[in-house]
């Protein structure tokens, strides 16, 4: 794949460079990589990529943009809003770089569709914001062999490595099993705005590099980054052998959906109320001989103290196994969180210990914000 | 007394604070310190079994722990490893 005269141009500062030269810009080019969603990761990322002259770059993401997302996700500005993300991040990556092809995947990542969409590409960097897709893009790169380069963030602080088939350990031989619904994500904790451009400009590199086989790439080595402290760290881990997926007996031989991730489109398990129900149930027992709910707030104590409903407790979801023992087991307990999420855990765990009546806040604080009392913060 | 790194998804429990110290002479025992200076923050690293939950690590410096009896040595470093999800 030979270059143009403009190609030339617009990549001269890399074909100066001994170890990428004319030779690497068309290996550059005739690569394909797929970049998992257009968030804070894939933001950078994807457009370094485009830059460096990526020949084919696609973009999975499901999503709309929303006002939030502007303070870390450079693919978009205020005009983005409302639009689908990959649509709207396949123009923004077009107009950098009109050499290369970028393809918009505006379909959620699931086991019925990963295998085929990253199969059709050499090199997967993934950028998502959820633990269950992280697991399932992990399984699809192994069960494919096909490299992958894997970062997540929170609040100041940023993880990567970096998969590659044969050679080296995969997120699942670091992480075995995934903590969904306990790890909150970036909307529930919170993150440095900059935080992302840090660790998806080292994606975009770790992705060049693997596609002009040069350099070490993060095989077997976590890069950790605390913007705090201004500090990175790097940590050795080994393959498993007896990892689920890439070790000696393989249990995960196809790819399914976590029970987690595919709670945003199925109905609750557990019993719900919604906000103007809550009132109601708080404010009869109030005045009558009704018991009041317990309500228990599992989100983190940064989370509880922005701001919380009166009378509530606070038990953050990953000590509810240790304290269950706190919660009434026939007296009715509702749940609530920032969204719904965690608290549809919280009723799992608390019914599988023993507790009878439990239900969880509908849309969460959120809701309640909303829809009952917009002067509660929500953190 | 060793220093350890607390993961950013765990200072909730040490006031927002990343580098702590606690001390013991293995992992078993650092765990113990911490958790009686910060209560309940052992729990959301190890399970009932003493096993390290799964989408936690721990190192020793850069060498990853396999067990809760690995020997600490005074000036190690002990880092805790917290399975991020933000994207």
């Amino acid at each position: 794949m030979t270059l143009s005269a403009a190609e030339r141009e617009r990549y001269s500062r890399h074909l100066l460079l001994p170890e990428i030269g004319a030779a690497g810009q068309e290996r550059l080019k005739a690569a394909r990589v797929l970049v998992v969603g257009a968030g804070g990761l894939g933001s950078p990322a994807s457009l370094y990529l485009a830059a460096a002259g990526v020949g084919t770059l696609g973009i999975v993401d499901h999503d709309r943009v929303d006002l939030s997302n502007l303070q870390r996700q450079l693919l978009f500005d205020t005009t983005s809003v409302g639009a689908g993300k990959a649509v709207s991040a396949q123009a923004r990556l077009q107009a950098l770089n009109n050499e290369i092809n970028v393809v918009a995947h505006a379909v959620e990542l699931r086991a019925a569709n990963a295998l085929e969409l990253l199969g059709g590409y050499d090199c997967i960097v993934d950028g998502s914001d959820r633990l269950d897709t992280r697991y399932l893009v992990n399984d699809a790169c192994v069960l494919l062999g096909r490299p992958l380069v894997s970062a997540a963030i929170h609040r100041f602080e940023g993880q990567a490595m970096t998969y590659l088939p044969g050679q080296g350990p995969c997120y699942r031989c670091l992480f075995p099993e995934s903590a969904a619904g306990v790890a909150p994500n970036c909307a529930e904790a919170g993150v440095l705005g900059v935080l992302p451009g840090m660790m998806g400009a080292l994606q975009a590199t770790e992705a060049i590099k693997l596609l002009l086989n040069i350099g070490a790439p993060l095989v077997g080595r976590l890069m950790t980054y605390d913007a705090l402290a201004m500090e990175w760290h790097e940590f050795r881990f080994r393959r498993r052998e007896d990892c689920a997926v890439c070790g000696v007996a393989p249990t995960i031989t196809t790819l399914a959906d976590s029970a987690a991730s595919c709670a945003a489109d199925v109905p609750a398990r557990w019993p719900r109320v919604n906000a103007g129900e809550l009132r109601q149930l708080l404010g009869a027992a109030g005045s009558g001989p009704q018991a009041a709910p317990t309500i228990v707030d599992v989100r983190e104590v940064h989370e509880f103290q922005a701001g919380h409903l009166d009378g509530s407790v606070n038990i953050p979801l990953g000590d509810l196994s240790r304290r269950v023992g706190e919660l009434p087991t026939q007296a009715p307990v509702v749940f609530v969180c920032r969204s719904g999420r965690r608290s549809q855990t919280a009723c799992e765990l608390s019914a599988r210990a023993g507790v009878q009546r439990v239900a969880d806040l509908e849309g969460g604080l959120l809701a309640w914000a909303a829809t009952v009392d917009s002067s509660i913060k929500v953190a | 007394m060793n220093t350890v790194r607390v993961p950013s998804p765990l200072r909730d429990y040490t006031a927002g604070v990343g580098k702590i110290n606690a001390k013991g002479t293995t992992v078993s025992e650092i765990l113990t310190d911490i958790e009686r200076k910060h209560q309940g923050m052992r729990f959301r690293m190890i399970d009932e079994q003493d096993r390290i939950r799964p989408h936690i690590r721990i190192f020793i410096n850069q060498r990853e722990v396999q067990s809760l009896g690995e020997a600490v040595a005074p000036r190690d470093e002990i880092h805790l490893i917290c399975a991020l999800s933000g994207g």
